[in-house]
């Protein structure tokens, strides 16, 4: 396999062949996310959910995904035709290329990845940052105010709390040493007896907690969901988009949360490291936990209010991130010396 | 490799470039600027300036460029008029073209062309390489730069808060 890697032709066989698993993998794992958060609300709203197509339901997206296929494709008039067409195609591009820098652990030495790069967790956020021109596009050119309102609110939401989801990382960095995302899995602590990798969510507790709300604001999922709240906005930047372009737009959303869901257990709960759990099995089943707390936070919480969200964008997570970081800073370096 | 890749980019930001001039619609010129943003970062990366990269789709692509996109957004579809009032401006604008390619053209007489003094693509261009030459060596300049930009924000705090009848 080195050997393969190393030629250059080989490199490019091998880099397209994990591509194309890879766009595979993540597409499956999409679907069976929006089925899985369908069946998990259900469930919380004391309802089964989608159960007719298919054994338990699971093939719901499939014909979902015909149907929405089939759909006329509009397009609003007066309109920038240009733009409507290539907003959701940048949320889709955006959303998958933050893969190109995740690594996933199949077995104890044997980890999958297409680029293993030096700034690996700095790549995903500039890539998740060219997001919000998906949204603000769509938003403009569908030439209603609703989507229009809808994408300024979004856009102002994700540039916000950008700060604190950038913020709330530091000090991971700042004990691991390194931006790359095997380096930061692979850490290990000496503490007495135990030497091995640690879930670092036990060193910087606060970190993990800013992280998990600025990401559940970044993804524009409940209790944050103001760009598409439908009581005020009828669907935000949504509204006008149907068929394959409104599919691009969900498409996008769902890969944002695995993305999110996969970069919390990488970077807080040691990626695939899980005791005894076979390395494949435990990346998967800490994704899943994740998946499912947006589910149940999206069952459970309110909408808040937009100058609610704003004040704790700004207000709270950010002061408490850089404070966050000012305390691992000294807390290190009188460990270290 | 590489020069194709330069090629690609290279072509991009000079479309993007001439596009941000070009387009009759503000939106369409926000883009172009965008298309420029991300096509110099690309050959950011190509000269192995990693962390300039990244902070260049960050900071360009991510945050200042949305800003701009905003206010347009804002402001709703509008098309700059055909005709501005100032007829003579392309045969200036043409006029400074020239003297700057020129003047550009005489520079390049005058470049030595040398290989950069560290060549060890393993730090170079890291965050951590960029870290300690920031803390050390430019530590003084950097603590500057980061005054300066306090005291900008301070000041757009303060004249954003004054109200219309104190002015």
């Amino acid at each position: 396999m080195t050997a393969l890697y190393n030629d250059p032709v080989g490199h490019w066989v091998v880099v397209t062949v994990a591509i194309a698993v890879l766009l595979f993998v993540v597409l499956t794992a999409t679907a069976y996310t929006v089925w899985f958060e369908r069946v998990a609300l259900g469930r919380i709203q004391r309802r089964p959910g989608p159960n007719r197509v298919g054994p338990f339901g699971l093939m719901q997206l499939a014909a979902d995904g015909v149907k929405l296929a089939f759909k006329e494709s509009f397009i609003p008039a007066k309109t920038d035709k240009v733009l409507y067409v290539i907003a959701p195609t940048i949320a889709v591009a955006a959303a998958f290329l933050s893969w190109a820098v995740i690594p996933i652990g199949l077995w104890y030495n044997v980890q999958y990845w297409i680029a293993d790069i030096n700034i690996g967790v700095l790549l995903i956020f500039a890539f998740s940052s060219l997001n919000v021109y998906a949204i603000l596009l769509g938003g403009y050119s569908s030439n209603n105010k609703y989507s229009l309102l809808g994408g300024l609110r979004s856009a102002a939401q994700l540039i916000s709390y950008e700060i604190a989801l950038g913020l709330s990382l530091v000090p991971t960095f700042m004990i691991v040493g390194s931006l790359r995302l095997r380096d930061i899995v692979d850490y290990t602590v000496h503490w007495g007896p135990y030497t091995g990798p640690i879930p670092l969510v036990l060193v910087t507790p606060i970190g993990f907690v800013i992280y998990l709300m600025a990401a559940v604001a970044e993804t524009n999922r409940a209790p944050f969901d103001l760009p598409e709240a439908e009581q005020e906005l009828i669907g935000g930047f949504l509204t006008e988009y149907s068929g394959l372009k409104f599919v691009m737009y969900y498409l996008a959303e769902y890969i944002n949360m695995i993305t999110v869901s996969a970069l919390a257990a990488l970077l807080f709960f040691g990626g695939w490291y899980l005791w005894f759990v076979p390395p494949v099995l435990a990346f998967v089943a800490k994704v899943i936990f994740f998946l499912f707390l947006y589910i149940w936070l999206r069952g459970t919480l309110p909408r808040l209010r937009y100058d609610m969200l704003m004040r704790l964008g700004w207000k709270v997570l950010m002061p408490l991130a850089i404070a966050n970081i000012i305390v691992t800073g000294i807390v290190l370096v009188a460990v270290q010396g | 490799m590489g020069l194709a890749v330069f090629l690609v980019a290279a072509a991009m930001a000079v479309a993007g470039g001439i596009g941000v001039v070009a387009f009759h619609e503000p939106i369409r010129s926000v883009l172009s600027l965008v298309v420029v943003m991300l096509a110099l970062a690309v050959l950011f990366l190509l000269l192995s300036a990693q962390f300039v990269f990244v902070v260049q789709v960050i900071v360009y692509a991510g945050a200042v460029m949305v800003l701009f996109l905003f206010v347009v957004a804002l402001l709703g579809p509008a098309k700059e008029l055909g005709r501005g009032r100032l007829r003579f401006q392309p045969w200036l604008a043409g006029l400074f073209a020239a003297v700057f390619l020129i003047l550009l053209w005489v520079m390049l007489q005058g470049v030595q062309y040398r290989q950069p003094a560290i060549t060890d693509l393993h730090i170079f261009g890291t965050v951590q390489w960029i870290a300690v030459e920031l803390f050390t060596k430019y530590l003084y300049p950097f603590e500057l730069t980061s005054l300066l930009l306090l005291v900008a924000a301070i000041g757009a705090i303060y004249l954003s808060k004054r109200s219309i009848e104190d002015l």
